[in-house]
């Protein structure tokens, strides 16, 4: 693990309620970034005890954050990298997540082009993909 | 990779046209390669994406700033094609 729970908003800029990740566990440029998130029940993105796939998208942004924010910590910058999703495409939603489950979420950085980056994602639940998309992240 | 211009500006437009959906014919070598494809800034990295897939180099903005028709753009691919030959 690279960033502790109670270490992760040191690297994103989100704040509670709307934090989506618990702990950055890898960051670099062979695997990406990879992130884990237990939900609780008294999550924000919760309905009927499922988590909006909204969230999930939410997620992957914020694992996003966490790895771009890792990576420039590490270059001395102390201030979180502050950033937005320009687009969301090629959605797929597999499966919903609940209350308790463990979200793995997985970015690789496909491309950057000056201060926009395609990135793909991919959330999973004890090794089931529950949603994959691509996304533009636009670095402010 | 070795590429004549015919060759270039032949690949060019089919892949183009195909990612960014426009008629083949609409891309013509004075047109405005911006207003062509209708790019926005976040659709620059998707044409980042279909170049290095295409053609085997990764532009980068700076690159960019000398384009402004087709032909400025054929003549970019040009140059760094010969840059990584």
């Amino acid at each position: 693990m690279l960033v502790s729970k109670k270490n992760i908003l040191n690297i994103i800029p989100q704040r509670a309620p709307f934090v989506m990740i618990d702990k950055l566990l890898v960051a670099n440029e062979v695997e990406g970034f990879k992130t884990s998130f237990q939900v609780q029940q008294d999550n924000v993105f919760i309905e009927n005890n499922i988590v909006s796939e909204g969230a999930l998208i939410e997620n992957v942004a914020q694992t996003c954050a966490a790895g771009f924010g890792y990576v420039s910590q590490q270059k001395g910058n102390n201030e979180p990298q502050l950033g937005f999703i320009g687009a969301v495409s090629k959605l797929k939603v597999f499966g919903v997540a609940k209350s308790n489950d463990e979200l793995i979420t997985k970015v690789s950085v496909l491309s950057t082009f000056d201060r926009v980056s395609l990135i793909q994602g991919e959330v999973e639940c004890d090794g089931e993909i529950l949603l994959e998309c691509q996304m533009k992240i636009v670095i402010t | 990779m070795t590429m004549t211009r015919e060759e270039i500006i032949e690949t060019t437009i089919r892949f183009l046209a195909e990612e960014f959906e426009v008629e083949k014919s609409i891309i013509l070598p004075d047109s405005n390669l911006q207003e062509t494809l209708d790019l926005d800034s976040l659709d620059y990295v998707d044409l980042v994406v279909v170049i290095e897939e295409n053609l085997g180099f990764k532009p980068t903005a700076e690159d960019f700033q000398t384009v402004v028709t087709f032909n400025d753009f054929y003549t970019l691919v040009e140059a760094k094609l010969k840059e990584v030959a």
